[in-house]
């Protein structure tokens, strides 16, 4: 893998080239935030703006996602700028307005010490009251799932990822990798008496049998040996006890 | 008949379809445009009235009329538009019953019907000669170049008028040839952003692949502009051409159009054209003869604003929802299916055929330092003549509007032009003299865009105006990005605010803030772009701001929140024409006798206004 010095916040490190900023920095201990990207998921990152940082490469200055941006030689990254965080401040205020109930929005808005909005804050549908829209949900169910159980719907502030035609999908698994995915815990995941709740759809779980505890939805099993062709017995205990 | 199978081929069959022409020169031809505004208009049963006049009349005169349908003619606004040739004589708004007329009058007899021709408003001066009418008179046709004078539906009318010429040049030409005289002539996007077409295909060209995509941008958007599908109906084998040499250029074999579905006439007459040019040889595999192979596929979009950015409209292409991606990584690296892709706009494909047929210096020989050639630009809203004008890069605002467009409305003041659609920005009557180029736009706040240009007078609100191209920036934003999903219908509460007198100081400070967040966070040029309404109203107009907020007015008198109407017991003659008219029958007074409006019921629709011939009705 060719490998490029990258500079971030003046200090230089070697990467490997075209791998994203952010990804960089972390490694680095350089901390950007970030909502909509997963490490996991190629298809995700670029939507929700948070990760602004300035790149400086061949006499430029372009503001881009850190997400999202290769690093390449002789690229220059500053991460807390004047401009980042009044930009970095702006998207977050917009989040909060968008998600007043959302913690992880607060906290972050906090950090960069704006606790007020200045605009109408949605009131929300239910559905979308902690939704910021980003399409990491249905990336993941799309990409790492591959069953496309959601998809994002509608367009401008009304877009929001949503099962066909708003009723229970026939294809999805319950595996709720959508709702782990989620940056502010906004799919609502519930599980009783071995039964999980996902979508407006129940998937009867199974029961581990040494513990009992139910762990696995019976389709996501389904699923799994469908596209592996593993033997279905390994699914008789949860993975405490195998 | 069998594929034109060389250039030489192509030519011997010129002159073929010349020497007809050459036989029939003298004889009257009678040129209906079946633009979509004309057709609108009625110029179906126009067209049809002269079918029937001349198969009742044809033996009996002995005179041999030729009917064309065209393309659109571009002064919309006074169609249907009927072109009688050889006189060289326009026809506007003709009606069916015009029809026996014009046949008796000006074609058998060699008259003009003065009644049907133009006249200026402000002269009263009678124009009947096409070229001598002033919406023509200054204009410089390139990319309109055979629009109007022939039938799009039929390829020969194409090749009569010289088309194909430019491919066949090209193809004996070294590739990188063709790159470099592109590059040289200057041409820059005709899509909106201005980038240098050449250079767009001297970087596609550097990457290697095996595959290479072509793509026409026929997804034009803005509100007002209509260039593309003008082109794309009128004249769709210079666009054919164009792609066909860019492709032979970039070693490219298959292209795409992508025209959204609501022009349904373009895609009928890009199909027929494409059809025809693939029987002729033109398209398709071993291109006449060279060896060269490419083929052209029409891709409907949905209508969706956002598909016109490149990214989204490869998306869309592709099958998948029409989103912009990040561009980090450019598409003529990684563009349809993750090929190098070269993206051009319909107007920028049919200039190409031109530039390669007379070379890079004569079109580098038009226009402005950085920009170029021609442009055509749509010329709308408070104006005389509104329609599609093409005149070289670097003519002022002022001669655009006042010299083709026959100045504003009714004698009302000039106030600004709008360019560059929703994302454009406006600019005032005072910068009026400044060259409609590129970079100037861009340097006032404003963008080309498009080329769509709205002219506005003194009865428009600024305030309005943005709150009008937010309102559309927000029902086309995609969603995808927080600053333009979320950012937009802030700025669109702030400036309804502002509109219904609940602004206060602070806001304008907030829609800058929100305007400088929209134009550096937001992912693609739709939201980069969205905030140039705002920012340049407030820029040029900041007294129409503040009149509203401070003095909660609106000095245009559009803002309903804060106009009263009133009628001016001096002017007033009781006629009681208003009163007959006001929706709300609030209107009283008796005949002869000066009438009251009763403000509390008044719904402020301004019939009362429309309707008065006394100028009597007031806002304020």
């Amino acid at each position: 893998m060719e490998k490029v010095n990258v500079t971030i916040d003046g200090r230089t490190f070697e990467a490997v080239k075209d791998k994203c900023v952010l990804e960089v920095a972390h490694e680095n201990g350089i901390y950007i935030p970030s909502l909509c990207y997963n490490s996991e998921v190629t298809s995700s990152g670029g939507s929700c703006r948070v990760c602004l940082v300035e790149a400086h490469q061949g006499g430029r200055m372009r503001l881009v996602t850190a997400c999202n941006y290769p690093v390449r030689k002789g690229l220059e990254v500053k991460t807390d700028t004047p401009l980042v965080r009044r930009i970095r401040r702006g998207v977050l205020e917009l989040l909060m307005a968008r998600v007043p109930d959302s913690e992880v929005i607060r906290e972050m808005a906090a950090a960069e010490g704006l606790t007020e909005v200045r605009f109408r804050e949605d009131t929300g549908e239910n559905e979308r009251y902690k939704c910021i829209a980003c399409a990491l949900c249905t990336n993941v169910c799309a990409e790492v799932v591959g069953v496309y159980a959601i998809s994002m719907i509608n367009r401008g502030a009304d877009k929001k990822p949503a099962t066909p035609y708003l009723k229970p999908s026939d294809v999805c698994i319950g595996c709720g990798a959508c709702a782990y995915a989620c940056p502010t815990g906004a799919i609502t995941l519930k599980e009783k008496d071995g039964v999980r709740r996902i979508w407006g759809k129940d998937f009867p779980m199974v029961r581990c049998s040494v513990c009992g505890t139910p762990y696995i939805p019976e389709a996501q099993v389904d699923w799994i040996v469908k596209r592996t062709g593993k033997d279905r017995s390994f699914f008789d205990k949860c993975p405490d006890h195998r | 008949m069998a594929p034109i199978d060389s250039i030489g081929g192509l030519e011997a069959y010129r002159r073929k379809l010349a020497e007809a022409a050459e036989a029939k020169a003298d004889m009257p031809t009678v040129l209906v445009c079946f633009g979509t505004g004309c057709q609108a208009n009625g110029a179906g049963p126009v067209a049809e009235a002269f079918r029937k006049v001349i198969d009742e009349q044809g033996l009996k005169l002995d005179v041999n009329l030729g009917i064309k349908t065209t393309g659109c003619h571009g002064y919309c606004e006074n169609g249907p538009l009927v072109a009688i040739r050889p006189q060289d004589i326009l026809y506007l708004k003709v009606k069916p019953e015009d029809v026996p007329e014009i046949v008796e009058e000006t074609i058998k007899g060699g008259r003009t019907v003065e009644r049907l021709v133009y006249r200026d408003k402000a002269t009263d001066e009678v124009v009947a000669r096409y070229s001598e009418i002033p919406f023509y008179k200054h204009q410089h046709r390139i990319a309109l170049r055979h629009i109007g004078s022939i039938d799009p539906t039929d390829i020969d009318d194409y090749i009569l008028a010289g088309g194909y010429a430019g491919l066949a040049k090209a193809l004996a030409m070294d590739p990188e040839e063709i790159v470099s005289e592109v590059e040289r002539s200057g041409l820059r996007g005709r899509g909106g952003a201005g980038f240098p077409a050449g250079t767009k295909w001297r970087s596609c060209l550097a990457v290697e692949s095996d595959v290479r995509y072509v793509l026409c941008n026929g997804d034009e958007g803005d509100p007002g502009a209509f260039m593309d599908r003008s082109i794309m109906e009128g004249d769709p084998h210079s666009v054919i051409e164009g792609m066909i040499i860019g492709a032979f250029a970039l070693g490219s074999h298959q292209g795409y159009i992508y025209v959204r579905d609501e022009y349904p006439l373009a895609v009928k007459n890009l199909s027929i054209a494409l059809e025809a040019a693939r029987e002729k040889g033109l398209l398709g595999e071993n291109i006449l003869g060279s060896g060269f192979s490419f083929d052209i596929k029409i891709s409907r979009g949905g209508g969706a604003f956002v598909c016109g950015e490149s990214s989204a409209l490869m998306r869309s292409v592709a099958g998948e929802v029409g989103e912009p991606r990040a561009k980090y990584i450019r598409s003529v690296e990684k563009g349809l299916y993750d090929k190098p892709t070269v993206l051009n706009n319909v107007e920028t494909w049919a200039n190409v055929p031109e530039i390669i047929l007379k070379g890079a210096d004569w079109y580098a020989s038009m226009g402005t330092e950085g920009s170029k050639g021609t442009k055509v630009f749509s010329l709308v809203g408070k104006v005389n003549n509104t329609g599609l004008v093409e005149v070289p890069m670097g003519i002022s605002i002022r001669e655009l509007v006042e010299n083709i467009g026959g100045g504003v409305l009714g004698g009302k003041k000039f106030k600004a032009v709008q360019t560059g659609g929703p994302s454009g920005g406006c600019i005032p009557e005072r910068l009026a003299d400044l060259p409609i180029d590129f970079d100037s736009l861009t340097e006032a706040g404003s963008m080309m865009g498009s080329g769509g240009i709205i002219v506005m007078d003194e009865e428009t609100c600024m305030v309005d105006v943005a709150r009008y191209f937010t309102n559309f920036l927000v029902d086309e934003s995609c969603g995808k990005c927080t600053p333009c999903r979320d950012g937009l219908p802030r700025i669109l509460d702030l400036l309804t605010d502002i509109t219904e007198g609940r602004g206060g100081e602070e806001h304008v400070a907030l829609l800058e803030e929100l305007c400088d967040l929209l134009t550096w966070g937001a992912l693609c040029g739709l939201g980069t772009s969205a905030a140039n309404p705002v920012l340049s109203t407030i820029k040029y107009f900041r007294d129409e701001y503040d009149a509203h907020i401070r003095d909660k007015k609106c000095p245009a008198g559009v803002c309903k929140a804060l106009i009263t109407y009133s009628i001016d017991p001096e002017a007033c003659t009781g006629c009681r024409l208003c009163a007959k008219n006001c929706p709300q029958e609030c209107i009283t007074g008796k005949r002869k006798e000066a009438h009251v409006i009763d403000t509390s019921k008044c719904i402020k629709c301004g019939v009362c206004k429309d309707v008065c011939t006394f100028d009597a009705v007031r806002i304020s």
